[in-house]
């Protein structure tokens, strides 16, 4: 995997590498159970400090996305095959949505703009394996 | 010519290739030290200040090995090394020169603003590490574990004071052999152990092609390691043949003498054409890998960490080595304390030396 940040650029750098890692595993590069490299190694690769991919590595492990172990180091917890996600997620989820969506209207950008984006997420992030879980389980949320 | 004189021309003439054509194996994005957008590479301030610099150091490189040449029969050791100063000090100025003037025109033209800067991290690199060659160490061992049974069975024989090649004066046989060995250990061991390090730290991504660039990194770290490690072989090779002739199991005369330099040359020379067929980080290589990725954008502009374009000191950088800037190899982060570390070690080994060979009489 191909992992790239702006060090000098407005978004935090560990937001950077938090983001970067949610979008491999949304590709399908990272799937459950496939190891990260460990924080000391990431770290020296990219040329940040420890601690900033340390911060990068707990904000996956609080959304659910990483599980971090002494001797494991740092492994994915789910990805797009793992099912649907707890509904509290999701509700929370749709909330950042809207504001993002509000944000882009409030700026002046045209609806069809805005699905044009949207429909280009969706085609980046292809979920074959999420669509497959949420059949067997009942109705996309 | 005498082997002690050849023995002060033939740096000033390596140095003065070496430095002269240190821009064209440097990579096209670091220009004298400063990091330019690879569209950049091409422009005229760059094409102007590189012709320049290759005029500036070619006619220093001459002028010091002229006056290498005809002072040799001074006899004097220091002048030499003087005029070999006096280049390094020129052809530094020449860098500084040429990097003043790329920078005030990249900072005026804004080559950087509005660029999307970035540092691309291959986490395959690990999965995969790049393997150190330990088998290409062997020539090394062998040369060494030669000196010492070659200096086992003509120890006892030797008289307790013996002459020796460079020095040119009697000194003890232990002192001597002691320094040999002590030789030997240090070319292998500091180049296998600085290998190794590089080996483990992060590869020279380029922002631009990120996955090709990868590629192009591993091979050149596969082959200037083993060139490293022949070099470490060659150079032991040289000790070898001092010893040989001190040790009195040859004896030459006149140039013929200067037979033990013959391999330092051959190793420094090896080097040269690996690193003029490469480039730093493989940036000389063939390019038909490319596009194997998307381009990340714009390697970052770092240049604030560089201190006059070749000196790295980063705090918030955990690497021990990096990529160096001007010409082929690799760099301390100075603002790492293990590199100081480092730096202590080699220091208390040249202390330790100059210690021994003082009480030894050399």
């Amino acid at each position: 995997m191909l992992l790239s940040i702006e060090p000098d650029g407005p978004v935090p750098i560990y937001q950077q590498i938090r983001d970067r890692i949610v979008e491999a595993i949304a590709r399908g590069r990272q799937p459950a159970g496939s190891a990260l490299p460990p924080i000391r190694q990431l770290a020296v690769d990219l040329g940040v400090n420890f601690h900033t991919v340390n911060k990068g590595y707990d904000l996956l492990r609080q959304e659910g996305l990483l599980r971090l172990g002494r001797k494991s180091g740092a492994v994915v917890r789910r990805d797009a095959s793992s099912g649907p996600p707890d509904p509290g997620w999701a509700q929370d989820w749709a909330g950042r949505l809207r504001t993002l969506l509000a944000e882009a209207a409030a700026q002046g950008m045209p609806a069809t703009g805005i699905v044009r984006e949207c429909e280009a997420a969706v085609a980046d992030f292809t979920f074959p394996a999420a669509s497959e879980a949420w059949q067997g389980s009942g109705s996309p949320p | 010519m005498s082997a002690g004189s050849l023995a002060g021309v033939v740096p000033v003439l390596t140095v003065g290739v070496l430095t002269c054509s240190m821009p064209a194996v440097s990579r096209p994005t670091v220009q004298f030290g400063v990091r330019v957008p690879g569209e950049r590479a091409g422009s005229p301030v760059i094409r102007r200040e590189r012709r320049a610099y290759y005029w500036r150091t070619a006619v220093i490189g001459v002028c010091c090995t002229v006056a290498a040449v005809m002072t040799r029969d001074y006899g004097s050791w220091w002048l030499p090394k003087i005029i070999l100063l006096l280049e390094l000090g020129a052809d530094l100025s020449c860098f500084l020169v040429a990097r003043r003037q790329i920078a005030a025109v990249k900072n005026a033209d804004g080559w950087f603003a509005g660029r999307r800067q970035t540092v691309v991290a291959d986490t395959g690199w690990r999965d995969d590490p790049p393997r150190f060659p330990v088998r290409w160490m062997i020539p090394a061992l062998a040369v060494m574990a030669a000196t010492a049974v070659v200096g086992a069975l003509r120890y006892r024989g030797l008289p307790a004071h013996t002459a020796t090649v460079f020095l040119g004066h009697r000194v003890s046989k232990s002192a001597l052999s002691a320094l040999i060995v002590a030789g030997q250990l240090y070319f292998t061991t500091v180049l296998s152990g600085l290998m190794l390090i590089v080996h483990r730290s992060r590869p020279d991504i380029e922002a631009a092609d990120p996955a090709a660039s990868a590629l192009r990194y591993r091979r050149f770290l596969a082959v200037i390691t083993r060139a490293l490690l022949i070099m470490a072989a060659l150079a032991d090779l040289g000790l070898l043949l001092i010893a040989l002739s001190d040790w009195q199991v040859y004896r030459l005369s006149g140039i013929g003498r200067a037979l033990p330099v013959v391999p330092f040359a051959a190793g420094v020379l090896l080097l040269g054409v690996v690193a003029a067929r490469m480039g730093q980080g493989g940036s000389r290589l063939n390019g038909n890998v490319r596009g194997l990725a998307l381009a990340a954008g714009t390697d970052r502009d770092d240049d604030r960490f560089w201190k006059a374009g070749l000196v790295y000191v980063n705090r918030d950088d955990p690497a021990l080595v990096v990529a160096a800037r001007f010409g082929v190899g690799w760099m301390l982060n100075y603002g790492n304390p293990v590199a100081w570390l480092l730096i202590a070690g080699f220091a208390a080994w040249w202390a330790g030396l100059a210690v021994f060979g003082a009480a030894a009489g050399l």
